[in-house]
């Protein structure tokens, strides 16, 4: 293979597999110019052209290089840009083998097969795609054999296109904006440097500083209406080391409540409680709650199967949603 | 899906890897690890052959044997220091949440743990995941699942949305873990139909009550049988309970929310509703709109003491 012979037409991944070498083998670092002279793939520069000519070429080829960093980056692979300042101030690139490659994971073939339910598991598109590379690249060094079949699969029902977006940001420490509607009813813009994503108990959230409050916050992922917009350059700021993750990381007060129960009915309240009496034929059962919230919507899709005795404030907030509902007109 | 520059790199770089951890490997075999026709794997194949660091240094290009290739066998001679690179943030994101979401609902215990924990000593954790055992019986999964493996029919004891209790016999087929909830996809004698049953309302598991005689369900459980389509209209503060709810969709419309979605069980719908209450503006159809007023009423009726017939528990 020569530079004389007629260049078939190369494949995209052949010339990212080439600089991927070309830049792990490279002693120190490899310049723009050296890229462009010896991979495969990029047109060197032209001899003897007049200069419209060679600048339409070097834009042609800065166009495609930036495609391929970008490319190599979406790939897991960390690019270093390396300045030498023996050579002016030309920047070069070089990849650490050592960084960019798969850390010894040793996983058997029913381990492989649970890392496989993470492709089904992802409803939005680009999360699935992800999962599949994931298990592509997990799998590499196993020796093919057998499925193994499980009796157990996982699916998210949510879209999580927010969510990716949102880890997408934090890795690159690139502000990001989005309309949110906040618990308290509030719907506007928020602009956020966002810190770290969490999710608990299946739900994502996600942990920032908000830069119109001028403090840190706690969001929901699934408030947050529409795209999640990047603004500006990543690495505009720094994550710091201690999170605060607010009440995501505590349970909360746990708090005790009265509940009466008709017979047969309020069998998850029964399993979770204790039963202390009757009265009027109703069963009186303790539970225990964090969140008051979720205990009146138990009591209420329990459908007057249930009462709640104490505390007094919650027994009221039962009775006002109800008289609420009786309220709402038909659509 | 058409495939992408992306999904090829990933592939050609797991081949290099799968040669070098399992030396020659047929054509047919490679296909059939990575998934792909084995036409693909022979031209996947030359585009690496024709990789390099250098284009006028044929000593540094990746190198194949001829001969064997010409057999359909890949013998790789030559890697280049070729190998296949981690995860991006976003894979290990894609794998560790949906892994996690499977540990939360606690469908298999064990196994899925041990896999969490070895991907998070390899990777940096790129989320942070916080979990809270759910209320699953400690007794039902490992029943369930042993019942699963050994295709034989139980007898399950029964909570549904509506509190009733029943007793019925199914066909386990599969748990799966849907938004970090547990269910059980089965064939339920009782019905004479497929049902996918909450696991954290399943009180007991039963007997062995023969081999399993139903097929599982195609559709998977997740299909909801649809009875009418709902349309509510709520504040924007409500819009958090009417976004879980499976398939909907939801329009902004000034400071409200006009959420659409299939009802199948008009009960359970409406107990989710009247949760929201305060927040709503219009339930549609009518339906629906009387059946959160009969619950409303009986809530109301419980409240203040009162007798009331709305709620009668019924027997299995």
């Amino acid at each position: 293979m020569t530079a004389a012979s007629p260049a078939p037409r190369r494949p995209p991944e052949q010339r990212l597999l080439s600089l991927i070498i070309g830049l792990s083998q490279t002693r120190h670092r490899m310049t723009r110019e050296q890229i462009r002279d010896s991979i495969e793939g990029y047109e060197p520069r032209p001899r003897g052209g007049d200069e419209a000519e060679q600048a339409k070429a070097d834009a042609a080829f800065e166009r495609m290089f930036e495609r391929d960093k970008a490319s190599l980056r979406d790939l897991g692979i960390p690019l270093e840009t390396v300045m030498d300042s023996g050579f002016g101030d030309e920047i070069g690139y070089r990849i650490r083998p050592a960084e960019s490659a798969m850390p010894n994971i040793e996983l058997d073939a029913a381990e492989l097969a649970i890392v496989s339910l993470a492709v089904d598991f992802w409803t939005d598109a680009a999360l699935g795609t992800d999962a599949k590379h994931a298990v592509t690249k997990l799998s590499s060094s196993a020796e093919f054999g057998p499925r193994v079949e499980l009796p157990f699969a996982g699916r998210a029902t949510v879209s999580q296109e927010a969510v990716a977006a949102l880890i997408a940001a934090t890795g690159e420490r690139q502000v990001v904006r989005f309309e949110y509607s906040s618990a308290s009813g509030g719907t506007g813009t928020r602009r956020i440097e966002p810190w770290r994503v969490v999710f608990r108990n299946g739900i994502a959230y996600v942990v920032g500083f908000d830069l119109d409050r001028e403090q840190p916050r706690i969001f929901r992922a699934q408030r947050i209406g529409g795209l999640v917009t990047p603004v500006g350059e990543p690495g505009a700021y720094e994550v710091p080391e201690d999170i605060p993750l607010g009440l995501l990381a505590t349970t909360g007060e746990v708090h005790t409540a009265v509940v009466a129960l008709r017979p047969e009915s309020g069998h998850a309240l029964r399993r979770r409680g204790r039963l202390t009496g009757q009265s009027d034929g109703w069963d009186q059962v303790e539970v225990d709650y964090v969140h008051a919230d979720s205990l009146r919507a138990e009591v209420l899709a329990l459908g007057g199967g249930a009462r709640v005795v104490n505390p007094a404030d919650l027994a009221e907030s039962v009775t006002a949603f109800a008289r609420a509902a009786l309220e709402v007109p038909r659509g | 899906m058409a495939e992408t520059a992306h999904d090829r790199l990933v592939r050609l770089l797991g081949i290099v890897t799968y040669l070098e951890a399992n030396g020659p490997t047929e054509f047919s075999v490679l296909a059939r690890h990575f998934g792909v026709p084995d036409s693909r794997i022979r031209t996947d194949i030359d585009v690496l052959w024709g990789s390099s660091s250098d284009r006028y240094d044929p000593v540094l290009y990746v190198d194949f044997d001829s001969d064997s290739f010409d057999q359909d066998v890949a013998k790789l001679t030559k890697d280049q220091g070729l190998t296949q690179v981690r995860l991006s943030s976003r894979e290990a994101v894609a794998l560790v949440v949906s892994l996690s979401s499977l540990a939360t609902a606690q469908v298999a215990p064990g196994i899925v743990n041990q896999v969490l924990s070895k991907l998070r000593g390899a990777l940096s954790e790129p989320v942070t995941v916080i979990d809270e055992a759910p209320h699953v019986s400690q007794e039902v999964t490992p029943a369930l699942l042993d019942a699963i493996r050994r295709y034989r029919r139980v007898t399950v004891t029964y909570v549904d949305a509506q509190d009733r209790r029943t007793t019925r016999d199914v066909d386990p087929h599969r748990l799966v873990a849907i938004d970090s909830v547990a269910y059980l996809e089965c064939y339920c004698w009782r019905a004479n139909d497929y049902r996918t049953l909450r696991l954290d309302r399943i009180e007991a598991v039963e007997g062995d009550q023969g081999s399993v005689t139903s097929a599982p369900s195609d559709t998977a459980g997740f299909a909801l049988r649809r009875r009418s389509r709902a349309t509510v209209t709520l504040a924007r503060a409500g819009r958090y309970a009417v976004e879980v709810i499976p398939g909907v969709t939801i329009e902004e419309q000034g400071d409200d929310v006009v959420a659409h979605f299939d009802v199948s069980d008009m009960d359970w719908v409406a107990g989710q509703l009247l949760a929201i209450a305060p927040h709503l503006r219009s339930v549609a159809p009518g339906e629906l709109h009387d059946a959160l007023l009969a619950q409303a009423q009986a809530v109301a009726q419980a409240q203040a003491g009162q007798a009331t017939t709305a709620k009668e528990p019924r027997q299995g």
